[in-house]
């Protein structure tokens, strides 16, 4: 006889130990982040090594004067007197990030969605994002020059241009992986089609949208300085791009350096949402 | 066909009624198509555990989907507590071969996602959703999430989301067909228990003849393409049926009889 609880059931014992599953397995580890920090310190080591080997700071200036042209940018204006601080700039370029990536989500979720419902939809649009998809962003400049003019809309839609056939396909994706049967169960449960397709099944494809909106992220800084290409007089595209040609070479790498950091930044904030939307992440 | 609750429904204790069922596939080819089931009856009582045995490609998942109500029939009819089957509902319980828990949602919120569907939760519900928990042994693991519960643990899981719908027919895909030898040994057991306790007709699709054996009082060996009923067998086994059962003489003398149907005649 198996042991029997109040109300005659038998509860299973035999798989009970593994209830020690339930113990959440989230161990920073501490080697990890001694080894990446290793790696960062070493190709310092290697620049500072080069640097001073060569010994022309319009060629590599060293880690300490970058150090130091950077922290003095953060208060001093580039170009002098009519500029913008490096924070100004960084603000700049991440507001236009924010406008072109913003839009290109919101774009991209909205046809990836119609494309995954919707065959006839998908197979128009398909061959368009795999024609798009080797494009680099710099090829669409003089077009966009030519049809938008040099301001803001050039811009704005260069970046959108790089975001949407990614968010487009991270979307399709995600929805086509959702098992039919999910949505299934959820129907034999009473839910109607409507409330099936709200919580089940775009609720279940929130993870694979995520991370389509990093990938964005990344293509977005990553075409930060084309953008700023055109005819920019703020953003780190353009204080990169000017800095270069005036040979401040180590205003340059600040410039580098400030995008790195903030790319991290962005991307470190979609992972916390990926992680609070996501408890398999956790 | 109101849906209110017949004050006096009638007595005949037929369940589910399947009649002259037939259910088409597009083939790979053309003009190929497969016939899953072809004029297909059956009729399952009210409160009885059926087991529908078969080989796989038979036509008897074909036939629970259409149950469940995920597909339609071609020709036929398929009725339940006298109604037609015309969509998936909550009066018609399905458990999968993998429980496809909701993955973001906890298991308390796994169990309450039929009532918040139909937005039914209340305090008396949420009351029902933790004694299905403590039922299923899940009392402790409430707020964990399904990718925190082992394999025997999620299919309780899913036992509890769908019981809380109070079904009036549970229909079961293989469902422990995925699992090992001794989670699924414990599951059965589970299942046999709960049956006994509650009643509820269950339509049961195997590939296994002990498990049928074990689990059924009727057992409707089939075989395809396009699928057709070979034999039936009345399980007289005694209830409360214990595991144990398996090594009477009994127990053996059916499996080998349901086995040979199954295997079919050297044709």
């Amino acid at each position: 006889m198996t042991a029997q609880t109040a109300d005659g059931l038998d509860t299973v014992s035999q798989d009970r130990p593994e209830a020690a599953t339930l113990v959440r397995q989230r161990r920073f580890s501490w080697s990890r982040l001694g080894w990446g920090t290793a790696g960062v310190v070493l190709a310092l080591a290697l620049w500072q090594v080069l640097a001073v080997v060569k010994g022309d700071p319009v060629i590599l200036p060293t880690v300490p004067a970058t150090a130091r042209t950077f922290v003095d940018y953060l208060g001093q204006r580039y170009p002098a007197g009519t500029g913008e601080t490096l924070w100004g700039h960084a603000l700049v370029s991440v507001l236009r990030i924010l406008a072109g990536w913003g839009a290109g989500v919101v774009l991209g979720v909205a046809v990836g969605g119609v494309m995954a419902s919707v065959p006839v939809v998908r197979h128009l649009i398909d061959p368009l994002i795999e024609l798009s998809r080797p494009l680099p962003p710099l090829a669409f400049i003089p077009l966009f020059i030519v049809w938008f003019g040099i301001g803001e809309a050039s811009k704005f839609l260069l970046i959108v241009v790089g975001v949407v056939p990614i968010m487009i396909i991270a979307t399709v994706s995600a929805l086509d992986g959702v098992p039919k049967e999910l949505v299934q169960a959820s129907r034999a449960l009473g839910a109607s089609p409507f409330w099936a397709l709200l919580t089940v099944r775009l609720r279940a494809a929130v993870p694979g949208i995520i991370t389509g909106t990093r990938l964005a992220m990344g293509a977005a800084w990553t075409s930060i300085v084309a953008v700023e290409l055109m005819a920019a007089t703020r953003g780190l595209g353009y204080l990169i791009n000017n800095a270069g040609v005036n040979l401040q070479t180590s205003l340059v790498l600040s410039g580098i350096v400030t995008i790195s950091i903030l790319g991290i930044v962005f991307d470190g904030l979609l992972r916390l949402l990926h992680r609070r939307l996501d408890p398999t992440r956790r | 066909m109101s849906t209110a609750p017949a004050p006096a429904r009638d007595r005949t204790d037929v369940l589910v009624s399947v009649r002259g069922v037939s259910k088409r596939f597009a083939g790979r080819g053309r003009r190929q198509t497969r016939t899953a089931l072809d004029g297909f009856d059956l009729e399952v009582r009210e409160g009885e555990f059926l087991c529908l045995l078969g080989p796989s490609g038979c036509g008897k998942s074909t036939l629970l989907d259409m149950l469940a109500g995920f597909s339609r029939p071609d020709a036929g009819q398929l009725t339940v507590d006298g109604s037609p089957v015309v969509g998936p509902g909550p009066e018609r319980g399905v458990l999968f071969q993998t429980p496809h828990l909701f993955p973001w949602l906890t298991t308390r919120d796994n169990v309450l996602y039929g009532p918040r569907a139909r937005h039914q939760v209340d305090a008396e519900v949420r009351r029902r959703a933790d004694e299905l928990l403590a039922t299923v042994g899940l009392e402790g693991a409430a707020d964990a999430y399904p990718h925190e519960l082992s394999g025997g643990m999620r299919h309780r899981a899913a036992f509890a989301r769908v019981l809380i719908n109070r079904p009036r027919l549970l229909l079961m895909d293989e469902p422990f067909g995925a699992l090992d030898a001794i989670t699924r040994v414990a599951m059965q057991r589970f299942l046999l228990h709960l049956w006994e306790r509650d009643r509820i007709t269950i339509v049961f699709v195997t590939h296994d003849v002990e498990e049928a054996v074990l689990l059924g009082d009727r057992i409707c060996v089939m075989t395809g393409s396009p699928g057709r009923l070979r034999a039936t067998f009345e399980v007289d086994l005694p209830r409360p049926r214990e595991l144990d059962v398996v090594d009477t003489l009994e127990f053996v003398r059916l499996k080998r009889q349901v086995r040979e149907a199954l295997e079919g005649p050297a044709s």
